[in-house]
C-alpha cells in the first residue's frame, strides 16, 4: 500500500479553498501565506516523490482510485514521470512566488479573500493537468484553470479587464472544444479515458480519424500556446491581469499547452498516424514555430507598454516550444519508444526544460514588471528610465530576466535553447528539410536579445524622466511637494523575497540543469 | 588531479567567485573594496604564470582532459595548452595592470562595485573562455565577456553609451550564432562537445568534408564579429563610450582577441587531419587573409581621420587585428606555418602598446575632460611623462625597431610574403605607412603644437602615479617583448625558421622603412610646417573625406536594416491593434490601482459587441491552422 501522495497534492489544495477564504476575511496576507504554504507542501511532495521516478524501472510513479465506476469503470488516476514532475514543480513554485508577490501587490484592492481563494483554485487545475492520466480528469482540470485565471483577470485586472477576461476565456474555452472533441473522439474508438491504455489500442485504429484527432487536439492545446495565429487573446490578458497572475499565465499556463501537445499529441495519438502524414504535422509545427516567433518578437520589439513588451516576447518564446516540439523525433512515428536519454532526442530534453526555464524567467519578468508599476505607477517604458539608481534590486532582478529571456548564458533559458539548437541539428542529419526552420530559429534569438535590451535600457537605464522635467517643478512649489510624494522607492520586502526566489531558480539552473535534466531524460514516450 | 589543471581550475573560478564578494565588501569600504580587487587580480596572474613551466616542459599537445561532471554526458573540464595558456597569462597580467589603473582612473564614480563585480565577472569569463575544454562551456564564456562588455559599455548609463551598449552586444550576437551553428554541426558528426572528442573524431577521419567547411566559415564569422572584422567592425568605434580603462582591458588586450582565439584554436583543431587542412586552402584561408588585410587597411585610414583620441586606438585595434587575420590566413599548412605563430605573437605585441595607448589617453582624458583631439595640443609640457611613454608607443605601433611590434608585424608580413599574394602584400605595406601616419598625427595633434584655448582655460596636471606604474610597466613590455620572440617560439613548440637577427636582414625590413620616408614628410608638413594641403582634402567636402567620415557608409548601412525592422514591427503592431486590440498600445496612460477602489465594479460591464469580432478571430485563427497542417499534408513538403 502506498501513501496517497499525489492524491493529497490534490486534494490539500482543493480542501483548503473555502479556509483560504476565511483567512482572507481575517487578514489577507494570512491568507497570501496560507496559499504560499500550501504550495511549499505540494513542492515537498512531489520532490518526495523524485527519487521513486528515477529510481523505479520504468520511471513513473503511479496512483489510482475507484472515481466513476458506472462509466466504463472510469479512475481517478494520477501519475508523475520526469516530464509532469518538472513541469508540476516549477508551476508550484510560481504559485508560490505569486502568492507571495501578492502581499504587496494586492494590498488595498477589494475582496482579496475570493483572489486567494482563485489563486488556490486556479494551482489545483494547473498541477492536476500535469498529474493525472485520465482523459476525463485532464480536461476537468484543463477547465479548472480557465474560469479562476478569466474571474482574476476581469475583477482585478488594470482598466476594463472583463473585456480581456471574455477574450481570454473565449479564445482558450474554443480551444478547449477541439481538445473536449479529440478526447471524445479518442473515447469513441477505444472506450477507454485511461491515456496509456488508449495509446496501445489507438495503433489498430483507422489512420484518417486518427489524423483529424490529432489535429483537434493539437490546434486546441495551440490555443492555450498563444502561437500565431491564435495569438490574439494573449497580449491583452496578459498585459491586463495583475502582475501575480499575468506571472502564472505567461510562465505556465501558456506552457501547460505544450504540455499537453507532447504528452496527449505526441505520447498519445501520434504513434498511431502514418509516418507521411506524421512527418508533415512535424513540418507545419515548425513553420507555425518560426512564424510565431519572429511574430512575438517584432511586436515586442516596438511594444511601449511594459507588460505588453513582455507578453508579446511570450509569443515568441512560444515559437520556440512549438519549433522544439516539431523536432520530435521522427522516429516516433513508426511506433517505437523513444527513450529521450537516447541521443537523438536532445531537442525534446531542450524543449521541455525549455518549458521549464521560460516558466522560471518569464515569471521573474512579469513581476519585476509588477514591481516597477507598483512603485512608479506608471506602464509606458518611454515614460521610465533611470530606476537603476532609485530601484536596484528591482534592476538586478529586472536584467537578469530580460537576459535571460534573451538568451543569454548563463542563466537558465540559455541552457534549453542550446539544447534545442543541438538537437535541430541533429534531426537535420535525419531530415534537411529542418536547415532553414533551424536557420530562422538562430536568427530570432538577436531580435530576442534586441528587445530584451531595449526594455533593460529603457526602463532601468538612461535618466529619469523626473530628473529631466524637475527643473520646472522647481518653479512651482506645489508641483515640488508633489515630486517628493511621487519618491521612488524599491519594492517592499514580500516582492523582494518573492523576486530573490526566482533570481535564484533562474542562475542556479542556468549553472547546473542537471537535477531537471535528469528527471526529464527519465521519460518514455509511445 | 594534477597541479596544473587545479590551478587551471582555479585561475577562472577564483575571479568569478570573488565577483560575488565585491558589492558585499563595498558596502563597508570603497578602499578594501579596490584593494580586494587589486588582489584578486594578483592571485589570477600567479596563477596563470604557474601554468608556463609544465605548458614549457610538455610537448605542445594538451595536457588534461574534461573530468567534472556536469551536464547529463558532458564533462566540464580545462584545457591546458600553449595556446590557452599564452591568452590565460596575457589576460592574467592585464587583469592586474587594469585594476591597479582603475584605483587612479575611476577615482570618486559612483556605482563602482557594480564596476569592479562586472571586471572581476569579465577576467574570470575571459579565461574561462580560453581555457574550456568543450565548446558548451566555450560559448557560456564567449557570451558572457560579450554581456560584461556591454554592461561596462553602459557604465555611465548616459544615452549615447547605452545605446552603444545595445549595438555592441547586437552585432556580436551576429557571429555568436554563427558559432553556435558551427557548434551544432560539430555535435551532428561527432556527437561530442569536448575538443578532445573532436580531434580524435577528426584524426580518425569520421567527417563530412562539406560540412566540416562550413564549419569552418561560421567559426570564421563568428570570430569577425567578435573581433571587429568587416564588415562588422563598427561596434568597436561604438565602444569606446566605455570608461577607458574598460577599452583598454576589453577592446584592445584581451575580448576582441577572442576571435582570434577562436580561429587559432580551431587551425589548430583542424591540422590534425592534413586532408582537411588542403580542403581548407583554395577558399578559408584566402578568405581569411582578404578579410585582414582589408580591415587592416580600412581601419588603419579610418584611425586617419576620427577627431576622438579614442577613436584613434579603436581603429587601430581594428587594422592590427586585420594583421592578425592576415597572418592567420597565411597559416595554409596548419598550426604548424609561421602565420599562425605570427599573428599569436602580434596579438600579445598589439596588447602591450595598444594597451599603453589607453591607459595614457585615460591619463589625458581625465587630466582635461574632453576625447576631442582638436581640442588638445601642446600636452608634452603639462604632461611630460605621459609625452615620453606615448613616443614610446606610437614607435612600437609604427613597427620601428627594435621594439616588439617589428618583430610581430613584420613576421606576419613574411608569412603573407610566403603565400606569395602580390596584392595583399602591397596592401600590408600600404597600410604600414598609413599606420605610421596615423599615430604621428595624433601625436601630433595631442602633445606638440600651441595649447589650444580649451586647455588655456583649465590647470593641467600629469596623471597620479597609480595611473602612471602601469603604463611604464606596458612601456617595458613595449620595448623587451619582440626580443623574446625565441622564447616565446619555444614556449609555443613552434619552430622558426629564422632567428631574431633575421628579422634585421630581411627584404621586408628596407621596403618598410623606405616607405616610412615619405609618410613622415607628409605628416611631418602637415602638422609642423602647416602645409594646409591634406588638412584641405580632409576638412573639405570631397567623396574621400565624405566616404571617411561615414566610416565606409557601414553603420549607415545597419541604421537603415535596424530603422526597416523597426518600421516593418510598428506596421504589424497597427496591423495587429486595428484587427484584434481594443487599446492603441501607446496609450500609456497611469496604472489607477488602489486609486478607484470603485473602478473594478463601474467596468463590470458585460462584453457585448465584441464577442462576435472575437468568434470571427478564433475561427479565423482555426482555419488558418488547419489550412497549414492540410496543406503541409497535401504538398507533402520536404517528402
Amino acid at each position: 500500500m502506498t501513501l496517497p501522495i499525489l492524491l493529497a497534492v490534490f486534494a490539500i489544495p482543493t480542501i483548503s479553498i473555502p479556509f483560504v477564504y476565511f483567512t482572507g476575511k481575517k487578514s489577507p496576507k494570512a491568507a497570501a501565506i496560507f496559499v504560499a504554504l500550501i504550495a511549499l507542501i505540494n513542492i515537498g511532495l512531489v520532490l518526495s516523490i523524485v527519487p521513486t521516478i528515477l529510481d523505479s524501472a520504468k520511471h513513473v510513479y503511479t496512483e489510482s482510485y475507484a472515481w466513476i465506476p458506472t462509466l466504463n469503470s472510469t479512475r481517478f488516476s494520477l501519475f508523475l514521470d520526469g516530464m509532469s514532475a518538472s513541469v508540476a514543480l516549477i508551476s508550484l513554485v510560481l504559485i508560490f512566488v505569486a502568492a507571495l508577490f501578492s502581499v504587496n501587490y494586492m494590498a488595498g484592492k477589494k475582496n482579496l479573500p475570493s483572489y486567494y481563494a482563485l489563486l488556490c483554485m486556479l494551482s489545483v487545475g494547473l498541477v492536476g493537468v500535469f498529474l493525472t492520466s485520465n482523459l476525463l480528469l485532464f480536461y476537468f482540470c484543463w477547465e479548472l484553470m480557465l474560469v479562476p485565471a478569466y474571474f482574476i483577470v476581469g475583477e482585478w485586472g488594470y482598466r476594463n479587464s472583463y473585456k480581456s477576461a471574455f477574450k481570454l476565456f473565449i479564445f482558450t474555452h474554443a480551444g478547449a472544444v477541439f481538445v473536449l472533441l479529440g478526447i471524445g473522439a479518442i473515447y469513441y474508438l477505444t472506450g477507454t479515458t485511461e491515456m496509456f491504455v488508449a495509446q496501445a489500442q489507438l495503433m489498430t485504429a483507422a489512420p484518417d480519424i486518427i489524423k483529424w484527432i490529432l489535429i483537434a487536439l493539437t490546434a486546441g492545446f495551440a490555443v492555450k500556446m498563444a502561437v500565431f495565429p491564435v495569438h490574439m487573446w494573449l497580449p491583452d490578458a496578459h498585459s491586463e491581469a495583475p502582475a501575480p497572475m499575468s506571472a502564472l499565465l505567461s510562465g505556465v499556463i501558456i506552457s501547460a499547452g505544450a504540455y499537453a501537445i507532447l504528452r496527449l499529441s505526441f505520447g498519445i495519438v501520434f504513434p498511431a498516424v502514418g509516418e507521411a502524414f506524421g512527418t508533415n504535422f512535424l513540418y507545419a509545427l515548425s513553420i507555425v514555430g518560426v512564424i510565431t516567433a519572429f511574430f512575438g518578437s517584432f511586436l515586442a520589439l516596438v511594444a511601449t507598454d511594459i507588460k505588453r513588451l513582455i507578453a508579446y516576447s511570450s509569443i515568441a518564446h512560444m515559437g520556440y516550444i512549438m519549433f522544439g516540439l516539431s523536432l520530435f523525433p521522427i522516429a516516433l512515428a513508426s511506433g517505437n519508444p523513444v527513450l529521450l536519454a537516447s541521443a537523438s532526442a536532445i531537442a525534446i530534453v531542450g524543449t521541455i526544460l525549455h518549458i521549464v526555464t521560460h516558466a522560471a524567467s518569464k515569471g521573474l519578468f512579469f513581476l519585476t514588471a509588477g514591481g516597477v508599476m507598483h512603485q512608479t505607477e506608471e506602464r509606458d517604458i518611454r515614460k521610465m528610465g533611470g530606476l537603476a539608481s532609485k530601484m536596484p534590486f528591482t534592476t538586478v532582478s529586472g536584467t537578469i530576466a530580460a537576459l535571460s529571456i534573451a538568451g543569454a548564458p548563463p542563466l537558465a533559458c540559455f541552457i534549453s535553447e542550446f539544447l534545442i539548437f543541438i538537437g535541430a541539428f541533429q534531426i537535420i542529419q535525419i531530415d534537411n528539410f529542418y536547415i532553414l526552420p533551424t536557420a530562422l530559429m538562430l536568427v530570432a534569438t538577436v531580435f530576442s536579445l534586441a528587445y530584451s535590451l531595449r526594455f533593460v535600457s529603457k526602463v532601468f537605464l538612461g535618466t529619469s524622466k523626473d530628473e529631466a522635467g524637475a527643473e520646472e517643478a522647481h518653479k512651482d512649489a506645489s508641483e515640488h511637494i508633489k515630486e517628493e510624494a511621487h519618491k521612488i522607492l524599491d519594492i517592499p520586502v514580500y516582492m523582494k523575497i518573492s523576486l530573490g526566489i526566482l533570481v535564484v531558480l533562474v542562475v542556479l539552473i542556468g549553472i547546473y540543469p542537471t537535477f531537471f535534466m535528469n528527471l526529464i531524460q527519465t521519460v518514455r514516450f509511445g | 588531479m594534477m597541479l596544473e589543471e587545479f590551478s587551471a581550475w582555479l585561475v577562472w573560478v577564483i575571479p568569478l567567485f570573488a565577483s560575488l564578494f565585491v558589492p558585499l565588501i563595498g558596502k563597508y569600504s570603497d578602499k578594501a573594496r579596490n584593494y580586494f580587487v587589486v588582489a584578486i587580480a594578483a592571485v589570477t596572474a600567479a596563477l596563470a604564470l604557474s601554468l608556463v613551466p609544465s605548458v614549457w616542459n610538455g610537448t605542445g599537445q594538451a595536457l588534461t582532459t574534461g573530468s567534472v561532471s556536469w551536464l547529463p554526458g558532458i564533462s566540464a573540464g580545462v584545457y591546458i595548452d600553449p595556446l590557452s595558456v599564452l591568452f590565460t597569462c596575457l589576460i592574467g597580467f592585464f587583469a592586474l595592470i587594469i585594476a591597479v589603473y582603475s584605483i587612479g582612473y575611476m577615482k570618486g564614480e559612483d556605482g563602482l562595485s557594480r564596476y569592479y563585480y562586472l571586471i572581476l565577472l569579465f577576467i574570470g569569463s575571459m579565461i574561462g573562455l580560453v581555457l574550456a575544454d568543450n565548446m558548451l562551456q566555450m560559448f557560456i564564456f564567449w557570451e558572457m565577456v560579450g554581456l560584461c562588455s556591454y554592461a561596462l559599455i553602459s557604465f555611465w548609463y548616459k544615452p549615447e553609451s547605452i545605446r552603444a551598449g545595445v549595438k555592441v552586444f547586437i552585432m556580436t550576437r551576429i557571429g555568436d550564432i554563427a558559432l553556435l551553428a558551427a557548434i551544432g554541426i560539430l555535435f551532428l558528426m561527432f556527437n561530442t562537445l569536448s575538443f578532445r572528442g573532436v580531434i580524435d573524431g577528426i584524426q580518425t577521419g569520421g567527417f563530412n568534408m562539406d560540412y566540416m567547411v562550413i564549419v569552418a566559415f561560421l567559426v570564421l564569422g563568428g570570430a569577425i564579429a567578435k573581433s571587429a572584422q568587416l564588415p562588422l567592425f563598427t561596434w568597436l568605434y561604438s565602444a569606446m563610450e566605455a570608461p577607458t580603462s574598460v577599452s583598454a582591458l576589453l577592446h584592445a588586450a584581451t575580448m576582441v582577441k577572442a576571435g582570434v582565439y577562436l580561429l587559432a584554436r580551431f587551425i589548430l583543431i583542424f591540422s590534425v587531419a592534413p586532408t582537411l587542412i588542403s580542403a581548407l586552402q583554395p577558399l578559408w584561408f584566402p578568405v581569411i587573409a582578404w578579410i585582414g588585410v582589408l580591415t587592416a587597411i580600412v581601419g588603419a585610414t579610418l584611425a586617419l581621420t576620427t577627431t576622438d583620441i579614442k577613436g584613434v586606438l579603436a581603429y587601430s585595434t581594428v587594422s592590427q587585428i586585420g594583421f592578425m587575420m592576415a597572418g592567420l590566413g597565411a597559416a595554409i599548412d596548419g598550426a604548424a606555418s609561421v602565420g599562425w605563430f605570427a599573428s599569436l605573437f602580434h596579438m600579445v605585441s598589439h596588447a602591450f602598446f595598444e594597451g599603453l595607448g589607453f591607459l595614457l589617453a585615460g591619463g589625458i582624458i581625465h587630466a582635461i575632460g574632453t576625447r576631442d583631439m582638436r581640442l588638445m595640443g601642446g600636452l608634452r609640457k603639462a604632461m611630460p611623462i605621459s609625452f615620453a611613454l606615448m613616443a614610446i608607443m606610437i614607435i612600437t605601433t609604427s613597427g620601428l625597431p627594435p621594439f616588439a611590434a617589428f618583430f610581430s608585424k613584420g613576421l606576419i608580413i613574411t608569412s603573407v610574403t610566403d603565400t606569395g599574394n602580390l596584392l595583399q602584400i602591397i596592401l600590408l605595406y600600404a597600410t604600414t605607412a598609413i599606420t605610421f601616419a596615423y599615430v604621428v598625427r595624433m601625436f601630433s595633434l595631442v602633445f606638440m603644437g600651441k595649447e589650444s584655448e580649451h586647455l588655456q582655460k583649465q590647470h593641467v596636471h600629469e596623471a597620479p602615479r597609480v595611473m602612471l606604474v602601469p603604463a611604464f610597466i606596458l612601456a617595458g613590455f613595449c620595448i623587451i617583448w619582440g626580443l623574446s620572440e625565441p622564447l616565446v617560439a619555444s614556449f609555443m613548440h613552434v619552430n622558426l625558421a629564422e632567428g631574431l637577427l633575421g628579422a634585421f636582414m630581411n627584404i621586408e625590413t628596407p621596403i618598410f622603412l623606405s616607405l616610412l620616408i615619405p609618410t613622415g614628410l607628409i605628416a611631418y608638413y602637415t602638422y609642423y610646417k602647416g602645409y594646409k594641403g591634406v588638412r584641405n582634402v580632409a576638412a573639405g567636402k570631397n567623396p574621400l573625406s565624405t566616404l571617411l567620415n561615414h566610416a565606409y557608409f557601414f553603420d549607415d548601412a545597419y541604421n537603415l536594416i535596424g530603422k526597416g525592422l523597426t518600421g516593418f514591427s510598428e506596421g504589424l503592431t497597427r496591423v495587429e491593434n486595428a484587427l484584434f486590440g481594443r487599446y492603441p498600445d501607446n496609450a500609456g496612460t497611469r496604472v489607477s490601482h488602489a486609486a478607484d477602489p470603485g473602478q473594478a465594479t463601474t467596468l463590470k460591464r458585460g462584453p457585448s459587441s465584441s464577442f462576435r469580432n472575437y468568434v470571427a478571430a478564433a475561427v479565423v485563427g482555426f482555419i488558418l491552422i488547419a489550412v497549414l497542417m492540410i496543406l503541409t499534408g497535401a504538398l507533402g513538403i520536404g517528402v
